[in-house]
């Protein structure tokens, strides 16, 4: 499931990008699921574990994708850490629900992160609610965060 | 700094043009649209100048703030427009806050989080539009004289209940205008409060008055907001005293000029926002007259009808 700290979190990693260039090896990128996402956010195609074709770019190696995609990436692989997710756009969102429905993971937001009008499953760990769809999540977090 | 600047960089696969007007513009979005891009170019084309095969044209220096000896690298730096990228943990400290304030420099923050300690316009929030290897970067909150929210171009917007963010002048304004009336009006007392009055409020339809110039922290969550409830609509001048300047009240040699391009005016290391050039220049152009005016108590002249329909007349599309 999906848990969702809002508001400043000093355990939390605000810099996820660091941790991804740092982290990161040829099994995170080849990864189907994140060629997926690779191709979705930054549209671009990984061709190897070290060269990815980008629409703008041309030729780039995973250290060039978007700060959005590599914190992804960070938070599907490396699950037992919490990040920094406002490091996101919101079409990572969707993302970051399919990381959760595959597995634990607790994410940092400080910032409203728009999670599209499907529903979901969210767990809200500064008030312990479960929410599951925008309507009941903006009223909570909206408190918190802006 | 004042003024407004242009600024193109480009290099052989990307373009960027955009114009910066304000000492804080805030620049959000969704992931890959090439905000980090255009923050690392502007730090190789400082860094390295022409040879970085980057051009950048300005008429001010374009440099980047970065890491955690930020305050000390800050302090040797003035009259430029300084980009800062969002992975900065400084963006959210009273300490940054406290150094912008007082800053010759103009600030372009690439950040999605709300920055309530800096008082940035709901104007200057931009997001980055890419159409192959051109960008601009394009506001994120569009309006209709002023008017931010769910409602259809033309359709005059009758509210049942009126949220103030000022405690002060402003709102003893829009409430002693309403005593006739069948809407209320409450204050907010403070702009972080207003997402939690509009939760709180039970009416159809909600009016919000708020100052534009320093809204910006605010603009995210309000806007969500107004997204999924219908009725709110945001009415976001500059501030209340830019619109009893713009009323046509006050007689005034270059106030037309001042508030056609506010920019060319406003001394950023003078004031933190607009909302204060737009505070203290109303006081100064009524000192001494009888319209003179003070920010926390309102002079009494204002609700005379003659003179608030004046005030009352630039606000577009609300039926008072």
């Amino acid at each position: 499931m999906l848990s969702i700290f809002y508001g400043d979190m000093p355990q939390a990693i605000y810099n996820p990008v660091v941790y991804f260039k740092n982290r990161y090896t040829d099994e995170w990128i080849m990864d189907e699921f994140s060629r997926e996402m690779i191709r979705d956010v930054d549209r671009s195609e990984v061709l190897g574990p070290r060269v990815i074709d980008s629409p703008v770019l041309g030729g780039i190696t995973p250290r060039e994708l978007s700060g959005g995609v590599k914190t992804l990436m960070a938070i599907y692989k490396a699950p037992d850490q919490i990040f920094n997710a406002s490091a996101c756009g919101d079409n990572c969102a969707k993302w970051i629900l399919k990381i959760g429905e595959k597995q634990d993971v607790t994410i940092n937001l400080r910032h409203l992160m728009d999670f599209g009008e499907e529903t979901f499953v969210i767990k809200i760990l500064n008030t312990g609610q479960i929410v599951h769809n925008m309507d009941e999540l903006l009223p909570v977090a909206g408190m918190i965060v802006r | 700094m004042k003024g407004s600047y242009d600024i193109v960089v480009s290099n052989a696969k990307v373009r960027y043009a955009f114009t910066i007007r304000r000492n804080i513009t805030i620049v959000k979005g969704d992931s890959a649209t090439g905000k980090t891009t255009l923050v690392e170019m502007i730090r190789e084309h400082y860094e390295s100048g022409a040879g970085s095969g980057i051009e950048l044209n300005c008429a001010k220096t374009c440099r980047v703030l970065a890491g955690r000896d930020w305050h000390i690298l800050l302090r040797e730096m003035h009259d430029s427009i300084i980009f800062i990228d969002e992975d900065n943990e400084f963006l959210p400290t009273d300490e940054f806050a406290g150094a912008v304030r007082g800053s010759d420099n103009y600030y372009v923050i690439v950040t999605r989080e709300g920055l309530p300690n800096l008082p940035y316009s709901i104007e200057e929030i931009y997001g980055i539009r890419e159409s192959g290897k051109y960008a601009s970067i394009q506001r994120v909150y569009h309006e209709f004289y002023h008017i931010y929210g769910n409602t259809r171009t033309g359709k005059t917007v009758c509210p049942e209940k009126v949220i103030v963010e000022d405690s002060n002048s402003g709102y003893e304004f829009f409430k002693g205008i309403s005593t006739t009336k069948a809407h209320t009006v409450i204050s907010a007392d403070g702009k972080s409060n207003i997402f939690a009055e509009i939760m709180k409020s039970q009416e159809q339809n909600i009016l919000v008055i708020a100052d534009g110039a320093a809204f910006g922290a605010e603009m995210d969550r309000v806007m969500k907001l107004t997204g999924r409830r219908k009725g709110i609509i945001l009415y976001l001048p500059e501030s209340f005293e830019w619109l009893i300047l713009r009323s046509g009240i006050v007689a005034e040699r270059n106030l037309e000029e001042v508030l056609t391009d506010p920019e060319d005016f406003i001394e950023s290391s003078e004031y933190f926002s607009w909302e204060r050039f737009f505070t203290k220049l109303l006081i100064a152009v009524t000192k001494d007259t009888y319209l003179r005016y003070s920010k926390r108590k309102l002079n009494e002249v204002y609700l005379h009808e003659t003179i608030a329909s004046k005030i009352v007349r630039q606000i577009r599309g609300i039926e008072w």
